[in-house]
């Protein structure tokens, strides 16, 4: 049985479909990239997940539970088990990065005091961040910034992580090193990855299954390999790069 | 012709519809607060950032110090000319104007008019940052990160606020007050023990003075928290919470002046 599953998804802003019935199932323990063009929702469908946004309808499950209906408080477990590494990073500017990182410890109970502290460095090592741990996250660069961001999601030990596009906008050797970074979760901590991304390298050199949405639907569920000999016209012009094609891009 | 009015009849009702939305999560926000104090008050542990409530003291009171002061005083000396140039005109009798002033800025212009200004600059300020974490992503990864937003950056806003609203109204009155009567000494000649009268002050206007300040003291964050935390899209996003905020805030406080006004003139008997 899957772990995620997502059952005939829809979601609306405004009136204006973005969802319309995606389906998707992840296992445990693999690393699933969603792609698309903007705004088809892939980082829609992963803050769905955790209840950031809220379904208009569909199920969600995880591990063998609904979890769409669940109200605030009742998510905070959930959390715990599903970390999420946002798009900007969003570490807290006012904080260092051991403090980042020591915060979801505290709140959720698992350390106090010198006891989180230590843990966060403990982290920030395994992130390779440990020597920048006392510096705040606007003196670092955003690959170092994603980084620490990793580490914060890893304090909660969770089962699942989602990245929404954790390679936008750093330099080509940053981004392999995040990918190497979700890589070595999966293989080494056994960490399920949901990764938003549009970027061929990530997608071609660590996944092991891809999402292609379109038109808010799961258009194409293959692996890379799978993908790349695809012959669907929209599969292949969203691959290769091409400007013109059959596949319709909204706002050009 | 159909077409156009049943077009009109569903963007009414859509207004009606978001209307609702905002009030019920206005007052969501408003409970979250109250319930975040008796979380921070039963827990024994503040849920917000070590220093946090000192900071946001700082930030609400001491910042608005000189604003407050510099305003209340010119308004002052403005309704003190007024009052004593149409005085003059009329029976030429000041005997009154001391004891009459204070009595109007206890009971209304002393608390109403520093919560106005606070609305202004603490709402903006509370929109603008809370706003800026929300189209950043911030808020949603304090929640990921097991905090409540509420308890984490309202709270401490709101403790601040109610206490810094209290504090900025008795400043503000007493400088109000205080060049009010410089003014009428100096351009109508007030004797000053005439005019620094405060006999008619009751204990019933100082309970009115104390409930609006806290009232507004209490209004301001919570309207400038909602309207940060339903920002949305990007720096245009913000600069809407920020915006509404204020008219909001402003609002809010005009509102709770004549209800807590009209409140205490009915339970009185109109023998304010």
């Amino acid at each position: 049985m899957s772990l995620v599953s997502f059952v005939k998804i829809t979601k609306a802003f405004g009136g204006k479909p973005v969802l319309r019935g995606l389906d998707l199932a992840v296992d445990k323990g693999e690393v699933m990239f969603i792609i698309g063009t903007s705004g088809v929702g892939k980082s829609v469908t992963i803050k769905l997940l955790i209840g950031l946004l809220a379904i208009d309808g569909g199920e969600i499950w995880f591990d063998g539970a609904r979890i769409d209906q669940l109200p605030e408080r009742a998510l905070g477990p959930i959390r715990k088990r599903i970390g999420m590494v946002f798009q900007n990073s969003t570490l807290f500017d006012s904080m260092t990065l051991v403090d980042n990182v020591a915060l979801p410890l505290r709140k959720h109970g698992r350390f106090r005091g010198a006891a989180a502290l230590a843990e966060a460095r403990r982290l920030l090592a395994l992130v390779y961040m440990d020597e920048h741990a006392e510096r705040y996250p606007a003196e670092l660069s955003d690959g170092m910034r994603k980084r620490a961001a990793i580490a914060r999601t890893l304090a909660l030990d969770p089962e699942v992580v989602l990245f929404d596009e954790p390679t936008t906008g750093l330099d080509p050797v940053s981004a392999r090193r995040i990918d190497r970074l979700i890589r070595e979760l999966a293989d080494k901590l056994g960490v399920t990855a949901i990764v938003v991304s549009h970027d061929p390298p990530s997608i071609f050199g660590i996944a092991d299954r891809v999402c292609m949405i379109y038109q808010g639907i799961a258009h194409v569920v293959a692996s890379p390999a799978e993908l790349r000999a695809s012959t669907d016209p929209i599969v292949q012009q969203f691959i290769t790069g091409q400007s013109s094609g059959p596949m319709e891009t909204p706002g050009f | 012709m159909r077409r156009r009015i049943i077009k009109r009849i569903e963007d009414l009702g859509a207004i009606v519809v978001d209307a609702a939305r905002a009030a019920r999560e206005l007052w969501l926000v408003f409970v979250g607060t109250i319930a975040g104090l008796v979380r921070r008050w039963g827990e024994g542990e503040a849920r917000s950032p070590k220093g946090e409530l000192a900071r946001q003291l700082h930030a609400i009171g001491n910042r608005s110090v000189l604003f407050v002061v510099v305003t209340l005083g010119f308004i002052g000396m403005v309704m003190s000319y007024q009052a004593c140039l149409q005085l003059a005109r009329i029976t030429g009798d000041f005997s009154q104007i001391g004891q009459q002033f204070i009595r109007l800025i206890v009971t209304d212009f002393g608390p109403t008019l520093t919560g106005m200004m606070l609305a202004t600059r603490v709402g903006a300020g509370i929109a603008a940052e809370l706003g800026s974490m929300k189209v950043t992503e911030q808020i949603d990864a304090l929640r990921m990160s097991g905090v409540l937003p509420i308890d984490y950056l309202i709270v401490p806003r709101f403790l601040a606020s109610l206490v810094m609203t209290l504090a900025l109204s008795v400043l503000g009155s007493v400088v109000m007050f205080g060049l009010g009567g410089l003014t009428a000494k100096l351009s109508f000649g007030v004797n000053p023990q005439l005019f620094f009268d405060v006999s008619l002050v009751r204990p019933r206007h100082l309970v009115i003075f104390i409930l609006k300040a806290l009232a507004y003291g209490a209004a301001i964050p919570v309207v400038a928290g909602f309207c940060g935390l339903r920002a949305r899209g990007s720096s245009e996003g913000v600069g809407w919470a920020t915006t509404a905020a204020v008219i909001g805030g402003s609002f809010a406080v005009i509102v709770l002046d004549f209800v807590i006004s009209a409140t205490a003139l009915f339970l009185t008997g109109g023998d304010l």
